[in-house]
């Protein structure tokens, strides 16, 4: 067994902190959605949490895109080359027929390419577009003065609600794929510790348990 | 039918009414069978206009976008100088007339138990000596004075969403007057027609006026919202009013896919896009709630397939 240094610190902190948001934000957006604002009351917790969470989600995902820009472990590890596009079919039937037949994962994490192929796609989506943009309509509805009119003007707040929503569903979609996916590892919680630790554990000799890449 | 029937009578009477008497002529004689008839036929008359009049009451409710901001007052600034109602009557309507001013400023005198002796009325019983100033609050729908105008003539202003009255349509009737729950309309008795708070295009003049640095012009927020909901629901309006209101107010919810299709292709062609607050996407949810049970089956039967085809 060998022990490979995948996660840097403040990425493990980083991701763990947004995990929190996201828990919050799914739990009280739930509640919000389900019995609708008005009939909640203007001093439910519910609606302050949902709105603190969001600011804060809103500095998590600005940190983490200045992080990854200046770290250049966007362009390093989320950039998707051309051998990609065939790993891409490979990772799918891996992870659809190979899995069940006892393959091994055709990818191996190392420092330099931590993310197989469609890990890189639903990180990348999700970090680069459902992220931003949950976190640019929940900010319109803080009511910021200068937005205020135009979103009366052009009369949006229909659309910033249904963009919301359905992203939040999207996130929640990939949450529970991302949440299985990460007891895919040598054992159910490697991927866990390794988030924890920063070392990932893996199988040294091809035959003993498969380390399978998180997606 | 009953109002053209009459229509036709009426005009049956005019016929024979003519030789006898002059339609205009000053002094008419008029006999009792003619007393009668007339008499009878006005009641008919007046009695079929009725409903028709009535019609009135039921049109839809005036929907608003909210002022964009208002002008309030800070009673401990203030010193009742009455500069701003100068101002406000000198740019508007180019006289000093702070009795139509729209910035109403006044000292709650006590003056007994009905208050002070004035137009307005006192706080509570005894007026407290303190100088108020009143300006219109810029309400939110329904609007009071903009409801009640049978002339339409209380409409938005260019800038600023302030309502304000439209000089061409006022007829002078006075009804905003009394609707207004705060009393801000004002009138102007040489025009003839009601005035009111317009924020002066953004930038109100009294705001520039005041010298104590009481009045603000600040954006419009709906604080309403901030008082804890009432037990019982006190504003009752009649049901074929509160139909306009259900239509927006929803709990929150949707109607179907062809509303957001109806909206989308609003955008395209551009113009006014079908108002989204009509609808709040429930067939997003319905998706959803799909496609996130599907999603951990999946993930479950992928779990229990692994397990069962290693054994």
């Amino acid at each position: 067994m060998k022990r490979i240094y995948l996660h840097p610190l403040p990425l493990r902190i980083w991701h763990w902190v947004n995990a929190l948001l996201v828990i919050l934000l799914i739990i009280t957006g739930i509640q919000l959605r389900i019995s609708g604002v008005p009939s909640l009351g203007p001093r439910h917790p519910a609606l302050w949490v949902h709105k603190y969470a969001g600011w804060a989600m809103a500095a998590s995902c600005v940190f983490w895109i200045v992080y990854s820009l200046v770290s250049r472990n966007l362009s390093r590890q989320y950039a998707v080359r051309r051998r990609d596009l065939k790993g891409i079919f490979r990772q799918a039937k891996f992870y659809l027929i190979s899995i069940f037949q006892g393959e091994e994962n055709p990818f191996r994490a190392t420092p330099e390419e931590k993310f197989n192929p469609l890990q890189k796609l639903a990180y990348g989506a999700i970090m680069c577009i459902f992220t931003p943009i949950l976190v640019v309509t929940g900010l319109l509805f803080n009511d910021i003065l200068f937005f205020r009119k135009y979103i009366l003007l052009w009369d949006v707040v229909g659309a910033l609600n249904a963009i919301h929503v359905m992203g939040a569903y999207v996130f929640a979609l990939y949450l529970v794929v991302h949440i299985y996916m990460a007891t895919l590892g040598r054992t159910a919680s490697s991927h866990l510790k390794a988030m924890i630790v920063g070392y990932e554990e893996e199988a040294d000799e091809p035959g003993e348990e498969v380390g399978q890449g998180i997606s | 039918m009953a109002k053209r029937g009459t229509m036709g009578r009426h005009g049956e009477k005019k016929e024979s009414l003519e030789p006898d008497v002059g339609w205009f002529s000053l002094n008419p004689t008029c006999s009792r069978r003619q007393t009668l008839k007339w008499g009878g036929l006005s009641v008919i008359g007046i009695s079929v206009l009725g409903p028709v009049l009535a019609q009135g009451a039921t049109r839809p409710l005036i929907i608003m976008e909210p002022a964009l901001g208002l002008v309030v007052a800070d009673p401990m600034k203030c010193v009742g100088c009455g500069r701003c109602e100068l101002a406000c009557t000198e740019f508007n309507d180019g006289k000093a007339a702070p009795a139509m001013s729209r910035i109403k400023v006044g000292r709650n005198l006590h003056f007994g138990p009905d208050g002070v002796s004035a137009w307005r009325e006192g706080q509570g019983n005894w007026g407290n000596g303190l100088v108020v100033q009143d300006l219109c609050k810029q309400c939110p729908h329904p609007v009071p004075c903009a409801n009640i105008c049978p002339e339409d003539a209380i409409v938005l202003a260019p800038s600023g969403n302030a309502r304000m009255v439209d000089p061409d349509k006022c007829t002078g009737c006075k009804i905003c007057l009394r609707a207004c729950p705060w009393e801000m309309i004002s009138f102007d008795p040489d025009s003839r027609k009601a005035t009111k708070c317009h924020l002066c295009n953004g930038k109100p003049k009294c705001v520039a006026a005041c010298p104590a640095q009481s009045l603000s012009y600040v954006p419009w927020r709906d604080l309403t919202a901030r008082v804890p909901p009432r037990l019982k629901n006190t504003v009752q309006l009649p049901s074929e009013r509160s139909v306009a209101c259900r239509q927006c107010h929803l709990p929150g919810q949707t109607k179907n896919v062809s509303q957001g299709i109806e909206m989308f292709q609003g955008w395209v062609k551009g113009g006014r896009p079908l108002s989204a607050r009509e609808f709040g996407f429930k067939w997003i949810d319905l998706a959803g709630s799909i496609l996130l049970p599907l999603a951990v089956v999946s993930v479950v039967a992928h779990a229990v397939l692994r397990k069962v085809v290693k054994r």
